[in-house]
Order: structure tokens, then sequence, then C-alpha cells
């Protein structure tokens, strides 16, 4: 496979993550190749996502989005910025109970209800929100993190989801 | 005075200040129940907990409504920022803890800038106002951060600006907490002083690790969501009684096993339900 140039890629900076995370679960489903990587120095401000593309792609991303309803504030060509989330996830056993690691943020739940039973770590405000409306809840009866999240944290909450909802369902 | 900063998960609360207490299960700010959960809202608790066992004031606390977005987070920044902070003036020493703030460098440079005018506070953050602390290259204005092994691992990674965005040959490494403490340190990503949690917490102070804990061993404390803000609340407790910074980290961390011990927790255990052991925890950790 040969290595895309920079010059190939573009950035969609959009308003918030909720809206990053949409924007890739959209373009992924229309085919267009997409990753989440941190927005540049010059207009991040700490807690922001934006997707790369191929440059080429991006009016008809643009275009795509916009029948979603998610709007990119700007479309920058070049910089590839090197970071992007991590994608580390681990599991840990303890008994009637698994907890799912993804970077930062832990997810347990009951292996035999899949209700979940604790979410911890992470510190953007939206985890102890998204606490609130899914501890006690079963896997397979909530709103995604990605839903109901906007931060980084959320996005590392949804791969934990994604993660136990699939050992859950097996 | 103990002044707690932070946000919590409730969309249509406004900035609200007064001193907190905590209880019979019950978190309230002059009056005004607020909801219980991991974050902020345990922080206050614990921390209310511990002032009133330990015999000192009562933490005042000055909150906001935020659910991710970031709104109650810059309400908080905008009154910090200017000056009329005017609790933080009734003493001459205060012990300013903040938590769950979302990331704002450039709001959060202000702030830290505008503390650090009142020379004798003492300054403690954890989770997202750490995170920006790191990304805004003013985490050496802090006296003391709590991180976790995988927060260890962002303050390592001098690249990152949050913890979602560590390098994965970083994040692997987090058991090297030797390495990931000299990383911190050497690209001045760090506090002061840091309690890093884990299977063992480190206290450390200017790079060296001068305390390792690691008993009692609770296993089941981890998955429990709000112990790394409970144990914030109790050493921001600790410090603003008068205890050095080193010596209260190795209390508060003695003091928060020694809660999940006494409570022997499941997984499915709650936070707020083991706060309760903290008096019994005090006790016996300040005499061992």
């Amino acid at each position: 496979m040969v290595k895309k140039e920079n010059t190939e890629l573009g950035l969609i900076l959009l308003k918030n993550v909720q809206d990053a995370m949409k924007a890739e679960r959209i373009l992924k489903l229309k085919n267009f190749e997409a990753k989440l990587v941190a927005p540049p120095p010059e207009v991040r401000v700490g807690c922001d996502l934006a997707l790369e593309i191929n440059i080429i792609d991006s009016y008809g991303a643009e275009t795509v989005l916009k029948q979603y309803g998610v709007i990119a504030f700007d479309i920058l060509s070049l910089k590839n910025t090197q970071l992007k989330p991590l994608d580390i996830i681990q599991e840990q056993d303890f008994k009637d109970y698994l907890l799912i690691k993804a970077g930062h943020m832990k997810l347990t739940f009951a292996k035999e209800t899949g209700e979940i039973v604790n979410i911890s770590g992470g510190g953007c405000p939206d985890i102890p929100y998204l606490a609130l409306n899914m501890v006690g809840k079963r896997l397979d009866e909530i709103s995604q993190p990605e839903d109901l999240g906007q931060t980084l944290c959320a996005l590392m909450l949804q791969r934990a989801y994604e993660k136990a909802i699939k050992i859950f369902k097996v | 005075m103990l002044i707690i900063i932070g946000t919590l998960p409730v969309k249509t609360m406004s900035l609200t200040q007064g001193f907190c207490v905590f209880k019979n299960g019950k978190l309230e700010i002059d009056g005004l129940t607020l909801p219980l959960i991991n974050g902020t809202s345990i922080v206050m608790a614990a921390a209310s907990i511990a002032c009133e066992h330990i015999g000192i004031e009562k933490p005042y606390v000055i909150v906001a409504g935020d659910i991710g977005s970031g709104d109650g987070s810059n309400q908080l920044y905008r009154f910090l920022r200017n000056t009329n902070f005017d609790i933080a003036k009734k003493s001459c020493k205060n012990v300013i803890t903040m938590s769950y703030l979302k990331p704002n460098i450039l709001y959060a440079k202000d702030v830290v800038t505008a503390l650090k005018k009142r020379i004798n506070d003492i300054l403690i953050a954890d989770s997202g106002s750490m995170y920006v602390a790191k990304a805004a290259g003013i985490a050496k204005d802090f006296d003391l951060f709590t991180p976790d092994l995988g927060e260890m691992a962002f303050l390592a990674d001098h690249e990152a600006i949050h913890p979602a965005y560590v390098r994965n040959y970083i994040f692997n490494s987090k058991n090297d907490v030797p390495g990931l403490i000299a990383k911190a340190y050497g690209s001045h990503d760090a506090a002061k002083s840091l309690i890093i949690k884990g299977v063992s917490d480190y206290v450390v102070e200017d790079g060296k690790i001068v305390a390792q804990i690691s008993e009692p061993c609770v296993p089941t404390l981890e998955p429990i969501g709000g112990t790394g803000d409970s144990l914030l609340g109790i050493v921001s407790a600790l410090v603003a009684s008068g205890h050095k910074i080193i010596d209260s980290s190795i209390i508060a961390c003695k003091t928060n096993r020694l809660m999940g011990a006494l409570s022997n927790p499941d997984p499915a255990t709650k936070v707020w339900e083991i706060l309760r052991y903290i008096p019994d925890a005090l006790n016996s950790s300040i005499k061992i």
C-alpha cells in the first residue's frame, strides 16, 4: 500500500466532540475513509476532535454531513497532526463482573444481566452525567455515550461500551 | 479555608456558591440539595466529612452545571479570572481544589494567572482541571495533582493534550511509574507534588518518589467510580487543616484504602455508600 502524502489529507473541524463522533460514524457508513485526530494546535482548546479525510473527498463529505444535520465549521488541507485517540482496550475479570478499560475510562458490567454497575476514570464534565444516565441500566437498553456525551472522555467511554456490548451479546 | 471548584451534572444549574454539608447521605449547599454521583459532588462530600472530623471549617464550594458542553465550566473560568473572588480574601491561606472543568486552554491560563496573585494559596487539581493545566503548559503552577496511571501516562506524554490522545507506546509503559515521573517532570508537565493512584499509590515531590502505599490492597475499589474523587476531597481537607502536602498525601492514600477495606465492597458498590467509613479510616491512618 502506498503511504499517502500529507498533501492528500484534509481535516474537517466540527464544533464539538459529539459532532465529530457522529460525523465519523456517518462518513464510515457512507464508505469514506475518515479517522478521528487532534485538531491543529492553533485551533485546539484541549478537549476537541477533528476528522482526517482524503482532501479530495472533502466536498462530498461535507455534503453528506449536511444531509445528516452535522455542520463542519471549517475544512483545512494538509496538517497531519500525528495525534489520534488512543485505541487500547483491556479487560479485567471480577468473577460476576467484567471491567472494560478504554484508555483512562472504565466501564464495569454484570456478566449475567448486562447491568452497568460502575463507570470510573475520566475527568470531563459529561462523565458524571453519563454515569447518572447509564449506571444501573442494561447495556442493551441505554443511550450510547456518543449520544449523550460531548467530550473526549465520552469518546473513550463509547469505545469501552462498544467492547462491553459485543462481549455481552456473545 | 478549603475552596472546591467544579462542575455538577445538572444542565440548568447556574453558578452557585456556599458552604457545603454532607449529612445522612445528602449533599447540600446552603439548603440546596445536589445530586450524588462520581465527580465534584463526591469531592465535596468526602471533603465535608473529613473537614468535620478533623475539626476545621466546612468546605466552601463554587460550582456550576455542565453536562459536557462546557457552558458551566466557562462560567466558572470567567468568574475566577475576574477579581470577584472575594471569598478567598477572607483567609490569608486558602487551599483551592479544582475538579471536572472542561478543558479550555485560554481560560485556564487566565484563571491561574489570577489565582497565583495570592501567593500563599495552594492549588490542587484533578481530572479535567489537571488535563487543561498540563495542556496549557501551566502544570508547574499547581502544588498537587492526583492522576491515576492512565492520567500519569498523559502527563508523561508531552505531545498529548488530553488523556485520550496519549500515544500507545507511552500508555503501554504505564507500569513503569518512575519512567513516567521522569518524563512528566522532564517536560514540566507535572505539579510540584503528585499522588499517583493505582495498585500501589505513589507520593511524589519534585520528581522524586517519597512514599509508596500498597496496603490495605482492595482490588474491588478499581471499578468503583469516584474513589479518586474521595481521595481528592480527603487530601484537600488535610492540607487545609495545616498538614504539609506530602504528609497529607500519605495519610489520604491510607485513609482511602482503609475506607475501602472497612466497607468490604464489591464491583457494584457505589462510592457514596462507603464515604461514611472516612472518619474511622482517618483515625487509623493518622495513627499509622
